[in-house]
């Protein structure tokens, strides 16, 4: 048996190769699928742990207060440090409240002040003025880089901190310590560059790497006390209270806009969970799409195989005299179909593996590849192609001897 | 005990009024070590018969003994395993893989043998020297002339050393120097005891044959033994007491009348012309291609 089944492979191989053209043709459906359904699970799998790995980095802990109403059944921005540009229905008088609810550790207002920076390079238009106060690398989890960032003795002065890239944009330099660049009708001075913001991909709004950041009093002096702030982080004082901080925060917001939730509390549990769901359910979608491509693949296999039979009719006619018996035949046609569909696996797993290179190497995505959707998608489409190829097979094997030397 | 023994088996194909009576009780029965030649015209049912004997096709009726064992009603799988380990075919088309060298070509039965390629290649490889074949083993079919091509199916019939060796028309796609080389073979193997039937065309190929069987519209009409290098007394005979009709002249639109017009039947009344005659087919056929 073990020689027979060699031999069928050979015999296989042999009919393949033949064919190249058309059997390359026949195994796209399986590559196709097998190397989408991997691609898509992959770059799924890498931005839930980028989203994950984002959150952990900033801590549990942190409670986002943004203006609107979010439902968080509806909440789909995957980045919870992304501008939202939202009516702006938060101000300082919400930060000083926030502040004074009890449990609360640190407070930071975030804000986006209008204007053209404009430096030696000329105008940057890559990211936003964030005004903001020195509490931020602290509730963040941020460290800087180079220089440091400003805190209570820089109010009013005119400095910035920048986010990495913003750094390299600005002033084409990696350093550009005590540099200045033009932003309304002042020089800011550098004093420090952020190290890189864990940032999650696919999100629509800008992120922190390509932010300057000023400090809130400047920009108050600046705009004349015109800075709505778009997003305030807090902190509990004590980690373990977070949920009931959240709770807090959001009865004294309420007094404050007469009752009314144009404004909205999040959790960091509450936007991973969000995140997650999103995101397993446009994998989910998106791996059926690909699954269907498999099951159109194995139908390539049948209909090609189909051909083959008919075309090799003279042939089964042959072995058949010589002494093949239907299982013989059977076993060679469905090693064909096995041999094609095993193939097209591995160059779908090929491609899949470049692709996701190609992703890490040119986007922010950083699909990660596991082992057990390889299994899966390749298992899968190799038992769609040994199943949709034994059909054929079948009927080569029950070909009557004389009619199929015959060639009928 | 006979190698082969038909009892009235008749053959039907088609259903209600295109039936067709392909074998009609034809009843036949061969000894071990026969050389035996089935003559007759186009579509008289040598091929069926050939198919019968051969196992490829089953009976409509009668009972058909193989060694001894009735074989008439076997499933297909044991039909192919009969095939397989007893029976060698050799086709008039040849009917090699074309993408298979002479060596793998050859070796093909073993495969169903469950043999390891290795004895494969071996044994195919002593066959292909017994038929002369051995220094264009890696040749593929298309790289062979007609004659070599039918030594390489030969062997290939060889290779299981079969009792019963099938041959249907071998010669009949073949020139004259290929058609000698393949009964020359032939003839060789029957010297060590196998038995062969073969289906010709040709009465002058009944020269290589011990026994010579006429068929003619499913029914074996006349069967004669004839002593080796001598053509068949009736076939001979063979264009007065039945009307040949062959795939050539039916294509060439030569009838049956035109050739027994009286000045011609003199020239076939002896072996020489008859051979002429041969030629003259031959002629045809090279014009046609």
């Amino acid at each position: 048996m073990k020689s027979l089944t060699r031999g069928n492979f050979g015999v296989a191989r042999t009919s393949l190769r033949s064919n190249r053209w058309r059997s390359f043709l026949t195994m796209l459906g399986i590559i196709i699928g097998v190397s989408s359904v991997i691609t898509v699970v992959s770059i799924g799998q890498g931005i839930k742990q980028q989203v994950a790995h984002q959150i952990n980095h900033v801590g549990r802990d942190l409670i986002t207060i943004r203006p609107g109403h979010i439902d968080p059944a509806s909440l789909h921005s995957l980045n919870i440090l992304s501008v939202t540009p939202s009516s702006g229905s938060l101000s300082s008088k919400d930060v000083r409240a926030v502040q004074k609810t009890g449990g609360v550790g640190i407070t930071v207002p975030l804000g986006i002040v209008g204007g053209t920076v404009k430096s030696g390079t000329g105008e940057y238009l890559a990211g936003p003025v964030v005004a903001t106060t020195g509490q931020l690398p602290s509730i963040l989890n941020q460290s800087v880089a180079y220089g440091d960032f400003f805190n209570a003795d820089d109010d009013g002065n005119d400095v910035a901190v920048l986010g990495q890239r913003a750094a390299t944009k600005l002033f084409n330099q990696q350093v550009p310590l005590g540099q200045t660049f033009n932003f309304r009708g002042h020089d800011f001075m550098v004093r420090g560059i952020l190290n890189d913001f864990a940032t999650a991909p696919l999100a629509a709004d800008i992120d922190f790497n390509n932010a300057i950041f000023i400090p809130q009093t400047t920009a108050e002096a600046l705009t004349n006390n015109s800075v709505t702030p778009y997003e305030i982080l807090a902190k509990p004082a004590n980690p373990n209270d977070t949920n009931k901080t959240a709770t807090a925060i959001n009865s004294s917001l309420l007094k404050i806009h007469g009752d009314s939730q144009d404004f909205t509390v999040l959790r960091q549990d509450q936007t991973l969970a969000q995140t997650t769901g999103v995101l397993n359910l446009l994998t989910q979608l998106i791996t059926g799409v690909a699954a269907i491509s498999l099951l159109v693949g194995g139908i390539g296999i049948m209909n090609i195989m189909l051909v083959s039979v008919t075309e090799r009719l003279h042939e089964i006619g042959i072995r058949k005299a010589v002494g093949a018996t239907n299982r013989q035949i059977l076993s060679e046609f469905i090693a064909e179909a096995t041999l094609l569909s095993v193939i097209g696996s591995v160059i779908g797993i090929f491609i899949s593996l470049v692709v996701n290179l190609v992703l890490r190497i040119l986007t922010s995505l950083a699909p990660v590849v596991d082992w057990k959707i390889i299994v899966l998608a390749s298992g899968v489409s190799i038992i769609v192609g040994i199943l949709f190829g034994s059909a054929p097979a079948f009927k080569a094997a029950r070909k009557d001897p004389i009619a199929a030397l015959r060639g009928e | 005990m006979s190698v082969i023994e038909l009892q009235d088996v008749s053959k039907l194909y088609g259903f209600g009024d295109a039936t067709t009576l392909a074998l009609d009780e034809a009843s036949l029965t061969i000894e071990p070590g026969e050389f035996v030649a089935v003559m007759g015209p186009s579509g008289c049912g040598k091929s069926t018969l050939m198919n019968v004997i051969g196992l490829l096709d089953r009976p409509t009726h009668g009972d058909y003994l193989l060694n001894g064992r009735k074989v008439s009603r076997l499933r297909p799988n044991q039909a192919a395993k009969i095939r397989r380990d007893t029976i060698g075919f050799i086709f008039q088309s040849f009917n090699l893989l074309p993408k298979l060298t002479a060596l793998e070509n050859v070796a093909l039965p073993l495969m169903y043998r469950n043999m390891t390629s290795t004895r494969r290649l071996k044994q195919a490889s002593n066959i292909l020297e017994r038929v002369g074949m051995r220094e264009r083993e890696y040749y593929l079919p298309s790289q062979l002339s007609g004659g070599q091509v039918q030594c390489v199916a030969i062997a290939r019939a060889l290779v299981n050393n079969p009792k019963i060796i099938i041959a249907d028309e071998p010669t009949g796609n073949l020139d004259s120097a290929g058609s000698r080389l393949v009964m020359e073979l032939l003839s060789e193997i029957h010297k060590m005891g196998n038995t062969i039937l073969f289906v010709t065309h040709n009465p002058e190929l009944t020269r290589y044959a011990t026994r010579v069987v006429y068929m003619h519209d499913g029914m074996i009409v006349q069967d004669e033994k004839t002593a080796i290098g001598q053509v068949a007394r009736t076939a001979r005979r063979e264009m007065y007491i039945i009307p040949t009709m062959t795939e050539e002249d039916d294509l060439a639109g030569v009838s049956t009348l035109m050739k027994a017009l009286p000045g011609k039947d003199e020239k076939r009344a002896d072996t020489k012309k008859s051979k002429r005659k041969t030629a003259k087919s031959r002629a045809k056929k090279g014009a046609k291609r």
